[in-house]
């Protein structure tokens, strides 16, 4: 028989007949097992991960099966590969075009600090242009160490509280990046 | 010997333009006056075969007077034979002739060496920046411009050993 | 209308339509793999012009390598053509012990023959699975790419990386073939010849690729000579040229290959030819491995390879050379030297000028992809833009090596 590991229910109080909890903490669960990723992938890293796409390293069981390459409807950026300076405001007009709620994860030395291309024409980490969850290092990380960024993006998802994206801190947060 | 033939031929067809031919390197080298570049090349394309352009690079060499290079590798595939072809002009006046009407290969490689060296090929159908951002104002690839960005903020020299 | 150089413009001004639409294939586009911008104009359904835009992954590598010390560069050619990392890697170490004139022995050469093989198996199987995906076949893509896992396994038993290799040292290797390496080998080899039988099956004479594939995006002989192609897209275009055939390297005499040669130079022949590569690739590496001659994995080139640790903490001279190459004071040749090696795309050339310094004072990369996909608009002038898609990936263009 095949072993079937159930997702736990959030905190609550149960009782026979109802389950009561909070509305952010049902929310997060659904949010965090059915992210759909945009992976923007560049270079070395995008070979990486489209190892972790396959059938070996499956992201497809944390609930990313779709994966969308229209930023309309996708809700974590993938950012993997070197970014130049040519790509960056291109990789900031495909975050403007999220929609709420949206996180984004630095896939790779590259993205997150320019990696070993201390050029002229790298953008040293994505973070000069968008505003970045979580950093995954390696070059090219294993996909086991992107199956752990993406399982801490899926914490901060399901710890997330509903008024944060109107939060004034957030706000200030998009200001500083000049995303409307 | 094979190169001994090209170079005596060569030699006959263009009497003052070779400058140098170099065989101390693996293959046969020559310098020619970047005036008859475009004939050099036509001739060795029509009449020795060299029917291939493998590649076409710059260099810039500070300490010369002429300082920019433009180096050419042709290949002869039916003989298997190479050729390198380099030719020289200066900083103030840097043009020399394009050869996309010989060989279409040459085209991007052409804006390569000019975003990288600022060589200005007379006669190519679109010279603009090719890798580098449009808004470039220098040229980088050359010696007196440093590699990393200096506006970065986050990567302190010190501890890098710069 | 063709005047010199102008080719690549297909429509002049006079002739534009006002009916014709701009179409901007994005840099990022599921269906481009790596990040290069084309700006379509269609009449209708047909394309009529490409303007190409690349440079969006432009990170200096020529630049960096003048900064780097030799042995340094090794993780740089990692990263152009990321699919075969390791024949970049083996490239550059041929180029430098050209320079220094150093012969490797017949171990080292049918060692590299067999990485380099595999490296190459690895690259055809993606490109060959992504055309598979672009036409809508993605079973193709899932099967394939658990055999490119069983590759990664051998080059982390070799060399400790799975993508970005950085294998092999200036002179040779820095360890031996381990035997749990070569039984993975072995296997990988007795196993594979069955899944590429398997995806051919699945679309080598399926009726849909076939319509989808043939007489798409050709390209003749000529116009591709003129081009500066080479690898699998020339040989589909009819010119049997490989590197390893003509100037060998790596004792790749001492074996038999048989080059494919495609007739239309459209989409479908690059397909089966790099299907054919393959095969020569599984028969390259089976004949080396059981031929693999007895000897030291290392050839003695003090200046650049780094004695082994013990010798080093317990010999004064390998401590003095440890030091030596570490710091960078060793004497490199003064000299140029062209070297190229058959990387998965084509030509791969390393133009190297050294003038003595801890550094290259140039070095220079041959990319074959940069070189070929000039002739991209060409190739797709009055076809489709599904067409187009398909042409593009057929022609491998990996955007690491095309930006460099």
């Amino acid at each position: 028989m095949t072993q079937y590991t159930k997702v736990d229910p959030p905190e609550g109080y149960s009782a026979p007949g109802f389950f009561a909890t909070t509305l952010d903490r049902v929310v997060g669960l659904a949010r965090k097992n059915s992210i759909w990723p945009l992976p923007f992938a560049t270079s070395c890293c995008g070979i990486e991960f489209m190892a972790t796409m396959g059938a070996n390293y499956d992201l497809a069981r944390f609930g990313s099966e779709r994966l969308s390459f229209s930023p309309r409807q996708a809700d974590l950026l993938m950012v993997m590969g070197t970014i130049a300076k040519k790509m960056g405001p291109i990789v900031h007009q495909v975050y403007e075009q999220m929609a709420e709620p949206r996180w984004v994860l630095a896939v790779g030395a590259c993205a997150s600090s320019g990696g070993i291309f201390d050029t002229y024409s790298v953008l040293q980490g994505i973070d000069k242009v968008v505003p970045v969850d979580v950093y995954v290092p390696g070059c090219p990380p294993r996909p086991e160490q992107i199956i752990d960024g993406f399982m801490k993006i899926q914490e901060l998802v399901g710890n997330e509280s509903l008024r944060r994206r109107y939060s004034p801190e957030y706000r200030a947060l998009l200001e500083k990046y000049g995303i409307r | 010997m094979e190169l001994q033939e090209i170079q005596k031929i060569l030699l006959g067809k263009f009497p003052d333009d070779i400058l140098s031919f170099d065989e101390s390197s693996d293959i046969l080298t020559l310098t020619v006056r970047k005036s008859r570049i475009l004939d050099l090349i036509q001739y060795l394309k029509d009449d020795l075969g060299y029917l291939f352009l493998t590649d076409l690079c710059g260099i810039h060499y500070p300490d010369q007077e002429l300082q920019l290079g433009v180096v050419y590798h042709l290949h002869n595939l039916l003989k298997n034979t190479r050729i390198r072809v380099k030719t020289f002009t200066s900083v103030e006046a840097p043009e020399i002739d394009s050869l996309t009407g010989i060989f279409s290969a040459a085209n991007w490689m052409e804006r390569e060496t000019y975003d990288f060296f600022g060589v200005i090929f007379s006669n190519h159908p679109n010279l603009i920046r090719i890798l580098n951002v449009e808004y470039l104002d220098y040229y980088p690839l050359r010696k007196e411009y440093p590699l990393e960005d200096q506006t970065r903020t986050d990567k302190d020299d010190r501890f890098f050993g710069r | 209308m063709e005047h010199l150089g102008k080719e690549h413009i297909l429509i002049r001004p006079e002739d534009y339509d006002k009916n014709f639409s701009t179409l901007n294939l994005g840099p990022t586009h599921p269906a481009t793999h790596g990040i290069f911008q084309n700006i379509l104009t269609m009449n209708g359904e047909t394309i009529v012009d490409a303007e190409q835009t690349i440079g969006y992954i432009h990170r200096a590598f020529e630049k960096l390598a003048e900064r780097r010390a030799f042995y340094q560069i090794t993780t740089l050619t990692d990263r152009m053509n990321y699919c075969s990392s390791p024949i970049n890697n083996i490239g550059w170490q041929m180029t430098v012990e050209k320079l220094l004139g150093v012969e490797t022995s017949k171990r080292i050469d049918y060692m590299r023959i067999i990485i380099m093989e595999l490296a190459r198996i690895s690259d055809h199987l993606i490109c060959n699975s992504v055309i598979g995906v672009d036409s809508g076949a993605m079973t193709g893509f899932i099967y394939l790419f658990q055999e490119r896992e069983k590759i990664y396994e051998i080059y982390e038993e070799i060399c400790g990386a799975r993508l970005t290799t950085n294998l092999g040292r200036i002179g040779g290797f820095e360890r031996d073939l381990s035997p749990l390496a070569i039984k993975k080998i072995r296997e990988f080899i007795a196993h594979l010849p069955k899944v590429i039988r398997q995806f051919e099956k699945l679309l080598l004479r399926n009726r849909i690729f076939m319509d989808r594939t043939i007489n798409v995006g050709g390209i003749s002989a000529e116009r591709a000579l003129n081009y500066g192609f080479t690898g699998p897209c020339l040989r589909a275009a009819g010119v049997d040229y490989d590197v390893r055939v003509m100037n060998h390297y790596s004792s790749y005499n001492d074996f038999d290959l048989t080059i494919p040669v495609g007739t239309n130079g459209d989409t479908y022949d690059r397909f089966c030819v790099r299907q054919e590569e393959i095969w020569q690739s599984i028969k390259l590496v089976k004949n080396a491995l059981e031929n693999l001659p007895e000897g030291s994995y290392h050839m003695d080139v003090p200046e650049f390879y780094l004695p082994p640790k013990e010798e080093v903490y317990s010999k004064m001279e390998s401590l003095i050379w440890h030091f030596k190459i570490v710091m960078g004071e060793v004497d490199v040749p003064v000299g140029e030297v062209y070297h190229s090696v058959e990387g998965g795309n084509g030509e791969l050339g390393f133009y190297l000028v050294s003038d003595g310094g801890r550094t290259p004072f140039r070095l220079h990369f041959r990319r074959p992809c940069f070189i070929y996909y000039q002739a991209f608009p060409e190739m797709i002038k009055g076809s489709f833009l599904s067409d187009a898609i398909l042409t593009m990936s057929s022609m491998n263009v990996i955007a690491g090596e095309l930006d460099a």
